[in-house]
């Protein structure tokens, strides 16, 4: 038996904690948060896109980390890890992009602009596609996992450039926008809940890779 | 050291022998410099303003093609074996195959910039030195990057593909900060914005060298 793997009930008490948290986090962006004045209902789609870009970064880290890990180790647990972490970042980067999207076209009155913080999210966004992609194409465990960590460890340099991009290149993202402290808390609020609710589901998922690996190894070690 | 300079011999000696990868990029550069100039024909300004960012687009591609072609080769003949078997470091190779990269790419360059600067009809206002800096950065980053995600991709089914889907997001800033550092210096704007996007690009050369320096021992492991 392995030691990683969580019992079902733990695991379902998992999942019912990440679906409270996230019904929490919706309520308030609903219905604590103040109502902003010149955008209206539409600002609310703030709290989100803040919440997701910062787990978006936080899972590159991640996967990065992890592959790091595995490098150091060569333990396929990490790699694992990785997995989960880069297939949600994935997620989390495109869900940026989609909110940014949205908030541009009623703030800026555009779609999307070649602003620099949204082109680096974008370029993580890409490099996300191409970690998978690479996985994708390759069979053996411990030769994807070296590979895709050696990726990861490239593509985390751009996170840098995500959070200082409006420091060091002029662009329309507010550097340090100032709020009322309620809109601070639900903000505060909403980017911890979607941290916490991150990594139940990316702990969820690198449990099924688990299993899906120790089902690979069974089926290679039965004889034909 | 010694083995340093032996293995970018053979790369050279090899290369000018048989003339695999070489010519097929600089076949390609010339010819996307020809449909953009082609299409860009008339429009004086955009042209200006747009051929930094050609030129690096048509170095990008053409660089992944020779890399592409340059590894299959060694994979093919054999030689990859043969390289992991010596008993050189992995920085030793990763050195010798970036500096063999890196002067493909300054051949590259010596034909493209030429060509892009008639074929688009460009007002080329840069001091000599500042597009010897630009283009030694960028080829440095580019060289660096290609030489790691080539050998990263060899060997594996669509490694063409691959190595340009991994290689250009990660190249996208250096691709950005170079095309942006040579539309100011072609006109002759050497100021404190281009020295902005110069720091950028050395920033990015000294970090993806050095990444590879350490990294490439993972990546010629099998």
């Amino acid at each position: 038996m392995n030691a990683h793997a969580a019992s079902p009930l733990r695991r379902s008490t998992l999942d019912v904690f990440c679906a409270m948290l996230l019904v929490a986090v919706f309520a308030a962006i609903f219905w604590l948060a103040p109502e902003e004045q010149t955008m209206g209902p539409v600002q609310r789609i703030m709290y989100v896109h803040v919440a997701v870009a910062w787990c978006g970064l936080l899972c590159s880290i991640a996967t990065a980390g992890a592959g790091a890990l595995y490098l150091w180790r060569r333990t396929l647990v990490s790699d694992h890890w990785a997995q989960a972490a880069a297939e949600w970042g994935f997620l989390c980067c495109g869900l940026t992009l989609a909110t940014g999207s949205l908030w541009a076209h009623e703030a800026w009155g555009v779609w999307w602009t070649w602003e620099p913080r949204l082109t680096s999210m974008c370029v993580l966004w890409t490099i996300n596609c191409g970690y998978l992609l690479v996985r994708a194409n390759l069979d053996e465990p411990h030769r994807r996992a070296r590979v895709a960590a050696v990726i990861a460890i490239l593509g985390a340099l751009d996170v840098p450039l995500v959070v200082m991009a409006t420091r060091w290149f002029r662009g329309m993202h507010p550097e340090s926008p100032s709020m009322e402290p309620a809109m601070l808390g639900v903000l505060a609020l909403t980017a911890v809940g979607f941290t916490l609710f991150s990594v139940g589901i990316v702990a969820r998922r690198r449990g099924q890779l688990e299993r899906l690996s120790q089902l690979e190894i069974a089926e290679f070690e039965q004889p034909q | 050291m010694a083995a340093f300079w032996w293995l970018l011999q053979k790369d050279l000696v090899t290369e000018f022998r048989a003339r695999q990868s070489w010519p097929t990029m600089v076949l390609l550069g010339g010819v996307i410099a020809m449909v953009f100039g082609l299409q860009l024909d008339g429009l004086t300004e955009t042209r200006q303003a747009l051929a930094g960012t050609m030129l690096w687009i048509a170095t990008f591609f053409a660089a992944m093609t020779g890399l592409d072609r340059s590894f299959a080769l060694e994979r093919q003949d054999g030689c990859w074996e043969c390289l992991r078997s010596y008993p050189i470091s992995s920085t030793t190779l990763y050195l010798a195959k970036f500096a063999s990269q890196a002067l493909a790419l300054a051949l590259l360059q010596v034909v493209l910039t030429p060509l892009f600067i008639v074929l688009c009809h460009v007002a080329w206002q840069a001091p000599w030195w500042a597009t010897l800096l630009v283009a030694a950065l960028g080829n440095v980053c580019l060289a660096a990057v290609g030489t790691m995600i080539g050998a990263l991709t060899s060997g594996m089914k669509h490694s063409g593909g691959l190595l340009v889907a991994v290689a250009l997001p990660l190249t996208v800033p250096v691709l950005l900060a170079a095309a942006d550092a040579t539309r100011l210096m072609s006109a002759g704007q050497c100021d404190s914005a281009w020295w902005r996007w110069t720091n950028l690009l050395a920033v990015f050369a000294a970090i993806y060298l050095s990444a590879g320096a350490v990294l490439f021992e993972f990546v010629v492991e099998d």
